[in-house]
């Protein structure tokens, strides 16, 4: 059993969707965890239908609920908690949920290669008409989660300015401020160039 | 102890009494050097420590300073800690206060621009010989040779601390092993004393050091943390 899970953020109505999609040869069913106002994403992949049409079970908000029992129930309950798992972005790629008759245009959007200090980010997300149906991270580097919770941790009690990366700037001073505790730093630092200039 | 001292006086005043005012403040700096250093084993700090001199017996400077980093140990939660080596170690405040007292006592007699730096303590007044604020480079913690911000102001302190100095690490008191999670911090003020010692307490904290600094009153700080990114006050003032 696979369940994965995706978290969309920011999406333009400002609304959080995270979808539960779980496949496997043996049991298919779709939970939908929708804490605002967001659609729900299209479920029923192919395969074994669903006992209850798709709708899958009322998960609610936390996912701290297991799920009901099905017709594959021996292989429940679900390896990880949802709850666990919702700083997770990382993906295998999940089925595409499409169905029904008249569906939109699919298309696929892949984003750009963004750089951080732990390696790099890239993310390919899939749209059924306007909506965001699949988001795969087909670059992510091994640090993320934790450094996005330490980050996390800083920026939330945090009204500064912050997330910036730090660069080099700077020209016509008058004065450095940063320790040089030792004679040797000071030979080999830019106030000495300052006040050799002076 | 080495520290390198710049002193820029920019008034328009007759040289003599730029030389005299420039001594003023260098006679005073050694003086504070040779009671305060914890390098020299006759300094005051020093036979303080060692129990050979009564609190009464110490000088009304030494007593203000143990006051001081007293008040600072409360304010910080007790990671700015002038005994964080073991033995009394005022200099986190002290050389910021010194430098403070210099400058308070060059606009007494009379310069109302001037830019101190004692070993990377920043403290200026007034305007460059320019005619414009003066301007702070804030030194980038990877590359002494250059900055990661500039400042500019006529009335500012600003301490940086930091852990990039060999041999300065800033230790965790409570620990006592080297603070990890912020590699430089600068404080921005008008007493560089506790602007120093503020600096020093957050690099000293680590993680929880960005929060602590952001409910300062009446200070700006910039921060550099280990993974290189720069967070800074949204006041601060940058040129």
């Amino acid at each position: 059993m696979r369940r994965a899970l995706l978290a969309i953020t920011g999406l333009a109505a400002s609304t959080t969707a995270m979808v539960v999609l779980k496949s496997g040869p043996g049991a298919s069913q779709v939970a939908q965890e929708l804490p605002a106002a967001g659609q729900p994403v299209a479920p029923a992949p192919d395969g074994p239908a669903p006992t209850d049409g798709g709708a899958g079970p009322e998960a609610s908000p936390s996912g701290a609920a297991s799920p009901r029992p099905r017709r594959s129930a021996t292989r429940a309950p679900a390896t990880r908690p949802t709850a666990g798992a919702t700083s997770g972005a990382r993906l295998p790629s999940a089925p595409r949920t499409s169905s029904a008759p008249a569906r939109p245009t699919t298309r696929t959007v892949t984003g750009p290669v963004v750089e951080n200090e732990y390696g790099n980010v890239q993310v390919r997300i899939t749209l059924s008409g306007s909506r965001i149906v699949d988001a795969v991270a087909l670059e992510l580097p091994e640090e993320t989660a934790q450094s996005d919770q330490r980050s996390q941790q800083v920026d939330d009690r945090y009204s500064g300015t912050s997330g910036l990366v730090v660069q080099q700037q700077g020209a016509d001073l008058d004065t450095v401020s940063g320790a040089t505790a030792t004679s040797t730093s000071y030979r080999q630092s830019l106030q000495a160039a300052i006040d050799r200039a002076n | 102890m080495g520290t390198a001292i710049s002193l820029d006086l920019a008034d328009d005043l007759p040289r003599a009494e730029l030389d005299e005012l420039a001594d003023e403040v260098f006679r005073w700096l050694r003086e504070v050097d040779a009671r305060f250093s914890t390098y020299r084993a006759d300094s005051e700090v020093c036979r303080f420590d060692r129990g050979e001199l009564l609190l009464s017996e110490a000088s009304a400077d030494l007593r203000l300073v143990l006051e001081r980093c007293a008040d600072l140990w409360g304010a910080t939660d007790g990671f700015f800690d002038g005994y964080a080596t073991g033995g009394l170690d005022p200099s986190g405040y002290v050389k910021g206060w010194a430098a403070q007292v210099a400058s308070d006592r060059l606009l007494a007699a009379g310069s109302t621009n001037h830019c101190l730096n004692a070993g990377g303590d920043v403290r200026v007044r007034g305007l460059s010989a320019s005619g414009r604020p003066w301007r702070v480079g804030v030194r980038h913690p990877w590359d002494p040779m250059a900055t990661c911000l500039v400042l500019t102001g006529s009335d500012l302190a600003v301490a940086t601390s930091g852990g990039y100095e060999r041999g300065h690490h800033v230790l965790d008191p409570r620990r006592g092993t080297p603070a990890r999670g912020l590699r430089s911090v600068t404080v921005v003020g008008t007493d560089l004393g506790l602007a120093d010692a503020y600096a020093t307490a957050a690099v000293a904290m680590g993680a929880a050091g960005p929060a602590w600094l952001d409910r300062l009153t009446d200070h700006h700080h910039a921060i550099v943390t280990d993974d290189g990114r720069l967070l800074h006050s949204t006041d601060l003032p940058l040129a």
